[in-house]
């Protein structure tokens, strides 16, 4: 069965040319013109994937962003028009995993939804940071009893961290091994993503003790137990 | 000291005042010496005419007398005589008879003298005079004492003959400090005048040149703020002179300055938007324009041969449209003020061996090799690392471009300040027409020449804002079939200015 992608943008030219493009691929398209149609959308097709465009009429993207965040960790990109920081940023903060300039290219496009939609490469069982266990083949992270919800990307993040304990990863290291950027990317998606990340799985998130940054270098996880 | 160089009406005051000075100075020399002249002489004619009336009431005594004896002569005399002396505090007139010299007769005959005369007040030039003019009456100024106290005087004298007697002179010594001490007054009183005359033009003129500085004051304050943008500042409107002439002026001025700026900035508002939104509405139909060439170049094999070719072409002009299109959008920004330099402290060997890595494909084609001069330690400055990056991929492709296969070379270095980052190639070159133009935008050095690589005709000068964003300079040298250098020199820390840069232009590697 095809993975199905919600694209969600206003112009319609764009939006029937990328149901092309995703079909090409092999994908089964979904779409939505406008903000809140895109809501009834989400829920009618139940996406893998959603292609957000952030202007939108009626509801902008962001918004949308965030609804969608509060039911489902379905990955979303989105999509664009001015790589201008606020936008980026706001549209990261409500819980898009990546986003895509535009004009893009389909190869571009495509690239990003398949590490998006790429499945953990799950070895090994649990792992153990601190008082938080993570089981790769369940995608759960549990605090003692209590499970904890992350998106994939989230847990990929964590993941990717746990596995080697006593390493380093620099936000490049990141971009590419959670990401799946070749090359170099805006190291503000690893920000925006930690910070979500630890709002979720720290006691103190001003105070972080499972990922931990390393001034100047990048990230770790923690190794106290306490 | 430097305010009150400063201060207009410091030195208006000063300049009225040193005038003053100098006037009142030379009026009261001018007054207190023909004063003190008129003094002299008035008192010099009452002197001469009180000793002539002395010397004929001396004479006509004498005469009368009609003595025989020699004792009687001598009592009248000593009784004459000392009577024409006057002691007192208005005035004061000592006298003398003596002698002249050169006679046999009487030696026992004593000469009556003032008690208290001092003989040094009858200079014996004053008696040679008096010898040889016997009809006029002689006199010389004189110093006088009295203690420690010099005053001025005068001596007057006058030859008489006394009967049995022979030749005397007669001398009169006036004392001339009462004059001396009247002049003295009037000398204090112009000295005390005049200082008051002083303080008063002093005041005067400050009062004065206060009205007239402080509104030009005010308005040079006014003009001040105006210039650093405060653009409400306004000046009073009080009354018809020319004062409030210059204020009517400075605010009608201000009024229109702050009109423009406004007009200036809504329009500067109105460019913003209008690139904002070409932003996105241009994005978006050429995205799906982009998405469907590739679908179609993607599929090429599959058409006929011109639709083919017609699908490459579209490709590869798509391409260039973007870039066009990302360029124009980029310069737009610049020119609205709507750039800010992301600026982190990088080391920039590391960004000069990223532009080099991306040029590096391009440079392969063609064939040419680049030289790379980095020093040993890092190079770090604070910089918004993207685009110098663009900036450096920009000198490099331009290089490559026009460096005829011959090795391009890069060198990077620093000083205290600055660091300097120079691209060399040993290509075309270019004149000095042409390089006068070369920041200019879509401007190209050959029209005529093929294009290997595909500019859009904005790069160096995006390149030369990128520079200025960065308060760094990007400088040029370039000679006919010599080849060019660019020469892009940034300051370390954003907020230092820098004087020089660590490279030289041309660079060392260039023969002068």
């Amino acid at each position: 069965m095809s993975q199905r992608i919600l694209v969600v943008d206003d112009d319609d030219a764009l939006r029937e040319m990328v149901g092309l493009v995703l079909s090409g691929a092999g994908y089964e398209p979904a779409f939505a013109a406008d903000g809140l149609s895109a809501i009834t959308a989400f829920s009618d097709s139940n996406p893998d994937l959603v292609l957000l465009d952030i202007m939108l009429p009626g509801q902008s993207g962001i918004e949308v962003c965030e609804q969608i965040r509060s039911v489902s960790g379905v990955p979303i990109i989105m999509l664009t028009a001015k790589g201008e920081t606020e936008d980026v940023v706001r549209g990261l903060e409500a819980g898009a995993d990546d986003y895509v300039v535009k004009p893009h290219n389909g190869a571009e496009l495509l690239a990003r939804i398949k590490a998006r939609l790429r499945p953990l490469s799950e070895e090994g069982g649990s792992i153990q940071i601190g008082i938080l266990s993570l089981d790769p083949r369940s995608f759960e992270v549990k605090r003692g009893d209590t499970k904890i919800s992350l998106t994939p990307l989230e847990f990929k993040l964590l993941h990717t961290l746990a596995t080697k304990p006593q390493q380093v990863f620099s936000r490049e290291m990141l971009l590419e091994q959670v990401w799946g950027y070749q090359y170099k990317a805006d190291t503000r998606l690893v920000n925006v993503h930690v910070q979500r990340l630890r709002s979720k799985v720290e006691i103190d998130p001003e105070n972080p003790k499972i990922v931990m940054t390393v001034r100047g270098h990048g990230y770790r996880v923690g190794t106290e137990t306490a | 000291m430097k305010r009150l160089r400063k201060s207009l009406t410091a030195k208006a005051v000063l300049a009225t005042l040193g005038f003053s000075l100098v006037a009142l100075i030379t009026l009261g020399g001018f007054l207190s010496f023909s004063l003190a002249n008129s003094f002299y002489q008035n008192r010099l004619e009452q002197v001469l005419s009180e000793t002539e009336r002395a010397i004929g009431s001396v004479q006509n005594t004498v005469a009368a007398a009609a003595l025989t004896d020699e004792t009687a002569l001598q009592n009248l005399i000593n009784s004459v005589v000392p009577s024409l002396q006057i002691t007192g505090a208005s005035a004061n007139r000592q006298v003398a008879l003596l002698r002249s010299p050169g006679q046999a007769q009487l030696e026992l005959f004593q000469s009556p003298i003032s008690p208290d005369l001092d003989l040094a007040s009858i200079p014996e030039a004053l008696r040679e005079q008096v010898r040889a003019n016997p009809d006029v009456l002689s006199y010389t100024p004189i110093t006088l004492k009295r203690g420690d106290v010099s005053f001025p005087g005068v001596t007057v004298g006058a030859p008489i003959t006394i009967p049995l007697a022979g030749s005397f002179e007669l001398y009169l010594v006036f004392d001339l400090s009462p004059e001396q001490e009247a002049l003295a007054l009037v000398q204090n009183a112009l000295l005390i005048g005049g200082v008051f005359l002083i303080f008063i033009i002093g005041g005067v003129s400050y009062l004065v040149t206060r009205r007239v500085v402080r509104p030009v004051e005010q308005a040079a304050a006014a003009a001040e703020l105006l210039a650093e943008g405060q653009l409400d500042e306004r000046l009073a409107e009080r009354g018809s002179d020319v004062i409030a002439q210059l204020a009517r002026s400075f605010n009608k001025m201000a009024g229109n300055l702050q009109q423009q700026i406004q007009k200036l900035d809504s329009l500067s508002r109105m460019q913003r938007r209008f690139v904002s939104d070409v932003s996105h509405e241009l994005r978006t139909p050429l995205t799906t324009i982009k998405l469907a060439g590739e679908v179609l170049f993607g599929n090429r094999e599959r058409l006929e041969p011109a639709l083919s070719r017609s699908a490459e072409l579209m490709q590869a002009q798509i391409e260039r449209f973007e870039l066009l299109l990302a360029d124009l959008l980029e310069i737009s920004r610049y020119d609205a003020g709507a750039v800010q330099a992301e600026l982190e402290l990088r080391d920039l060997n590391a960004v000069v061996g990223a532009a080099i890595a991306s040029i590096e494909p391009l440079a392969l084609s063609m064939d040419t090799p680049i030289e790379i001069d980095l020093p040993a330690q890092p190079v770090e400055a604070e910089v918004d690392a993207k685009r110098i990056e663009r900036l450096l991929v920009n000198l490099l492709s331009n290089a490559v471009e026009h460096g005829e296969g011959k090795p391009i070379r890069v060198e990077v270095s620093q000083n205290q300040q600055a660091v300097a980052i120079s691209v060399t190639d040993s290509g075309v070159g270019m004149t000095k027409q042409q390089l006068e133009r070369i920041f200019d935008r879509f401007w190209r050095a050959d029209p005529a020449r093929q294009r290997s690589v595909g500019g859009t005709g904005l790069g160096l000068a995006i390149a030369r804002e990128d520079a200025i964003l960065h308060r760094g300079w990007l400088q040029v040298w370039s000679k006919p079939k010599r080849g060019s250098s660019f020469r892009l020199t940034l300051p370390k820390r954003a907020e230092v200015v820098i004087a020089s840069s660590p490279l030289p232009l041309p660079p060392r590697s260039v023969e002068p």
